[in-house]
């Protein structure tokens, strides 16, 4: 009997057969691993994921462990918020458009609107073309002004590491939520916008997407507002060209989401429009979810007559234990998310705590959207080796890695996540099996149906034997 | 057909039943869901326990006070302060109520304690006023040593008499609070200067280094020993096993004494306590030298732990190797040695004080499990090994846990991350201990009971929670014949409890 091995026989990933190639692969990406490891072991000062993100974030690219998985094809994200996939900079360059106007309401808070004439709503400071503000004076300072809107990285980690606590965190990121929704849900700028977000998780090599959005009226220059199922509409055609721009990637679906301290009715109102796309748009629609800070929001509990009345008809993919408050009405979520036949839990942090519920997830195959950076940033975890994932990937928990808001921390769409797991959170000894299992669990959990499953693992295998090779390249000067 | 329905909760033959009206399947999901939050509820620790009347009263109360101080923390976040480092909020522990309250509480015993770790920098700097006390401050650290005449022993600078450096510095006040903080790891800014585990640990690692020649002066080491068993005994602890390197102590005849004679001064120290305090109900030596050294080393070691056993039958329980596990040696590097000694020798180990999946420091706890520890201290990272904790599950291996000191050097910072939340919901067998409260101002048991109540464990769990863990801590103690102090815990519980229903405590 040997209780290490049987461990490492039951963790995630160990069931991954691995062929020749892999087999070098694996073991040129072991050497990297042990050797960050290894390092970080003995001088633990220098070791970056027991720090904020912030802090070491700039040094990511360095990493050889990285710069592998940036090219490993990784299946599906599963978890995103589509209005903050993109990064600051992105955002930057869309404000860069005619017609746009800029103001500050009392709070400070950034108001934008594209018109032709200066918008009438009342704003405190009054409405300005963004475009004469920015030339009143030094532009890249004004930039980089307006950049800060769009972002919560600090820079240094100082400003978000646990001088802030967690309400002060959500309140800076739901602000920056609130500008970026406002500068997005004018119709060309949607389009561009999801365009661009899609590219830029196409080129960190992920095949589909689940995106999370709530249901916006967009607008049109001339004012005029579309109606709620417009935007859904939108996003498939943007979906469907960039499909047909990049047939090697797969494409989209939708979960509509609504915030979660919203009346009865409202959620109500949303969940029978979730049903309309459904009906309008049955490939393109996947489920329904409830976002926002889930500790200040209401609970699943709260809600439950009608969440159990849409059950036959709604897919659910909620977020449930994104706290750290142990045997609260947010942790309790977990129960709900599970009794609500929840296809995926988002985050499901506070699951460790919770036996039943850790063999009740197993046993019903439901999967974990795990999101360590954004628990990082959103203030759960700090060093992210106490972070639960690494008990559910010993468990071999159905886990699958994602971003969350990859935009509004400046993250890669997955790579990011995808390496801090790797080499952060994961044990010392998992291995290349664990990142091919994350991937295939990706398309394994996603909510397409068979046909288009074995389409996305056709294009995933093509591309993991091109990453193979790749892989194997870099081999050529590794030892030196 | 919003907000008609309606639930309404009754009580029938102990049992509550919810009955509802106008949605069955709604019904039936919040009976589900009542059944499975109860199914965990039912696996903590103290669960199956039936409360007495007085003590459901009692529980009632502290439970009022833990939720109006988690309720608070939850709507106000900034104030939580398990959150933050323990330096950022030790003073304001006092203040609680439920502080106060957990002071008083009977606590059974404290099983993971270091010997020179126990008593706080105000207590240190008192032995140093001790007459015949000579100090050499070099660049690094600072030495002490009792002595009749100036020592001759190696100092960068010169051995003075403590008195007279004393006396000769401007301002003695500003002198010993420079002195003191030799004695701590209590700083302000604890972030800042322990930016990582290392750090902390060689300020950890310098402090025992530094009191060496204080402690070890043989007066000055059965003090510290009889004011630590006070202090315990303060903090409504009934028996204690300490762990101790057993220095050769010293004094001012020029004698040098042996690790035997060290553990034969605890018992006789032991002895003249219980003299002093009947109602204290004893104390166990757990032998345990740096995890350093070779085979041969580790060979000497359990030599003299199997001559302590000899000589001293009932007072020595087990032995352990100590010191920070990650840079120290892993248990396999001795495996044969101990396993040839397990046979007569019980094991307290300390494995899986570390953040290090997958190394050998994370991997002591297999090694610890195989050699047949009583109990594991620490064992903070189990939480990753599943089969391992079965295993411990399974051969009812107590873990040790030391919450705030996991904090202090740097394995965790929000306490609500810490994996004895897992712990106690999966009703392993625990024990809370404090590690070394000495170097951070905690006391024996209290600091770390309330951080676990409420900081750490569900908000649901009340009084049996706390009474499991003190009753753990007899039961997991190597007490060999555990009525007597059980039947006494059992009558001190009850006057608690009598003395909260009372309002009296």
């Amino acid at each position: 009997m040997n209780l290490i091995e049987r461990e490492v026989d039951m963790q995630l990933g160990s069931e991954v057969i691995l062929n020749d190639d892999e087999k070098l692969a694996n073991e040129i990406l072991m050497h990297w691993k042990q050797k960050e490891i290894e390092e970080s072991f003995r001088n633990p000062q220098y070791f970056n994921f027991s720090k904020h993100y912030f802090a070491y974030k700039n040094d990511i690219p360095k990493s050889k462990v990285y710069q592998i998985i940036r090219r490993m094809p990784k299946g599906a994200a599963l978890h995103v918020h589509s209005s903050l996939m993109l990064s600051a900079d992105r955002l930057l360059n869309l404000t860069y458009e005619n017609h746009l106007y800029m103001c500050n309401n009392e709070d400070g808070d950034l108001q934008f609107r594209f018109s032709e004439i200066p918008p009438k709503s009342p704003c405190h400071t009054g409405w300005l073309l963004l475009k004469d503000l920015r030339n009143l004076g030094d532009a890249t300072k004004f930039d980089e002004n307006l950049k800060n809107y769009f972002t919560i990285f600090s820079g240094s980690g100082q400003g978000c590491d646990n001088v802030n606590d967690i309400n002060t965190i959500w309140r800076k990121f739901e602000k920056v939520s609130k500008a970026i929704s406002q500068l997005i849900i004018y119709r060309p700028l949607t389009e561009k916008f999801f365009y661009e977000a899609l590219n830029e998780f196409y080129k960190d090599n992920i095949q589909y997407i689940e995106i999370r959005s709530g249901l916006k009226s967009l607008y049109e220059l001339n004012g005029t507002v579309h109606d709620k199922l417009y935007m859904p509409r939108l996003y498939r055609e943007v979906a469907e060209r960039f499909k047909r721009d990049h047939p090697d990637f797969v494409g989209v679906k939708l979960i509509v989401t609504r915030h979660r301290l919203k009346t009865d009715e409202e959620i109500r109102k949303t969940i029978n429009l979730a049903m309309q796309v459904k009906r309008e748009l049955p490939s393109f629609f996947a489920g329904f979810d409830l976002v926002g800070q889930e500790d200040l929001g209401r609970p699943l509990s709260d809600i439950l007559p009608f969440l159990t009345e849409a059950k036959n008809e709604l897919k659910y993919y909620f977020h449930g234990g994104e706290t750290n408050w142990y045997g609260t009405s947010t942790d309790e979520n977990l129960f709900d998310a599970v009794l609500l036949g929840s296809k995926r839990i988002g985050h499901a942090y506070g699951l460790i705590k919770h036996p039943s519920l850790l063999i009740a997830v197993k046993q019903n195959d439901i999967a974990l959207e795990v999101n360590v950076v954004s628990n990082v940033v959103l203030g759960l975890v700090h060093d992210v080796r106490n972070h639960p994932l690494a008990t559910y990937l010993a468990l071999d928990l159905p886990v699958v890695l994602s971003s969350d808001d990859p935009g509004v921390w400046g993250a890669d769409p997955l790579s990011h996540d995808f390496y801090i797991t790797f080499v952060g959170v994961a044990s010392k000894r998992a291995d290349l099996r664990l990142l091919k299992q994350l991937a295939i669990n990706s398309i394994k959990y996603s909510t397409l149906d068979t046909k288009h499953k074995e389409t996305l693992f056709r294009v995933f295998y093509t591309k993991w034997d091109v990453f193979i090779k790749q892989v194997l390249t870099m081999s050529t000067n590794i030892y030196l | 057909m919003a907000g008609k329905w309606t639930v309404f909760v009754g009580t029938l033959i102990g049992s509550v039943i919810i009955v509802l009206s106008e949605n069955a399947a709604t019904e039936i999901a919040l009976r589900r869901r009542q059944i499975l939050l109860q199914k965990e509820l039912d696996m903590m620790p103290g669960s199956g326990m039936v409360l007495s009347d007085s003590e459901l009263k009692a529980n009632e109360i502290i439970m009022n006070m833990k939720l109006k101080e988690l309720d608070f923390c939850f709507m106000n976040p900034q104030y939580f302060n398990f959150s933050k480092h323990f330096f950022d909020y030790n003073n304001e522990v006092n203040k609680s109520e439920l502080f106060k309250l957990i002071q008083k509480m009977p606590k059974g015993a404290m099983l993971h304690a270091h010997d020179t770790g126990m008593l706080n920098a105000d207590y240190v700097l008192k032995l140093t006023y001790w007459d015949n006390l000579y100090v050499c401050f070099n660049n690094n650290n600072t030495n002490f040593k009792f002595s009749k005449n100036q020592p001759n022993t190696a100092c960068e600078t010169k051995w003075q008499l403590m008195k007279e450096v004393r006396n000769a510095s401007e301002n003695v006040e500003k002198f010993d609070n420079d002195l003191k903080k030799i004695f701590t790891l209590v700083i302000d800014n604890p972030k800042d200067v322990y930016s990582d585990i290392n750090t902390v640990w060689s300020k950890f690692q310098q402090y025992f280094i530094n009191t060496d020649g204080l402690f070890t002066y043989k007066p000055v080491w059965e003090q510290y020993f009889y004011d630590t068993l006070k202090a315990a005994r303060q903090d409504n602890i009934m028996y204690i096993e300490i762990r101790s390197v057993l220095p050769a102590l010293y004094d001012l005849h020029g004698n040098v004494f042996d690790s035997v004679f060290t553990a034969q001064s605890y018992r006789d120290i032991l002895d003249k306590f219980i003299t002093d305090y009947p109602d204290f109900f004893g104390a166990k030596l757990i032998y345990a030298p740096l995890r350093l050294g070779n085979r041969e080393t580790i060979k000497e070691h359990l030599s003299i732990a199997s001559e302590i056993k000899e000589k001293l039958p009932k007072f020595f329980a087990g032995f352990d190797l100590v010191g920070q596990e990650d840079l120290g040696k892993p248990l396999k590097d001795f495996l044969p040695e101990l396993i040839d000694a397990s046979d007569e020798i019980n094991y307290f180990f300390h494995a899986g004080e570390t953040n290090w999946f997958g190394t050998n420091s994370d991997e002591n706890l297999a090694d610890a499990i195989v050699l047949g520890a009583k109990r594991i201290g620490h064992g903070y990272a189990l939480i990753k090994h599943p089969v391992l904790m079965e295993e411990v599950k399974k051969n009812n291996i107590a873990l040790e846990v030391n919450v705030i000191s996991n904090k202090v050097l740097k394995l965790i910072e929000d306490s609500r991350n810490h994996p004895l939340a897992s712990f106690l919901a999966n009703g392993l067998p625990v024990v809370l201990s404090s590690d070394d409260p000495g170097l951070w101002d905690a006391e024996p048991l209290s600091h770390d009971f309330y951080v676990t109540f409420v900081g750490v464990a569900s908000k649901h769990a009340d009084l049996r929670l706390l009474k499991k863990l003190a009753l753990n801590s007899l039961y997991y103690s190597s007490i060999s014949n555990k009525d007597r102090i059980v039947h006494e815990f059992n009558i001190r519980w009850t006057k608690f409890i009598d003395d909260i229903v009372r309002g009296k405590w």
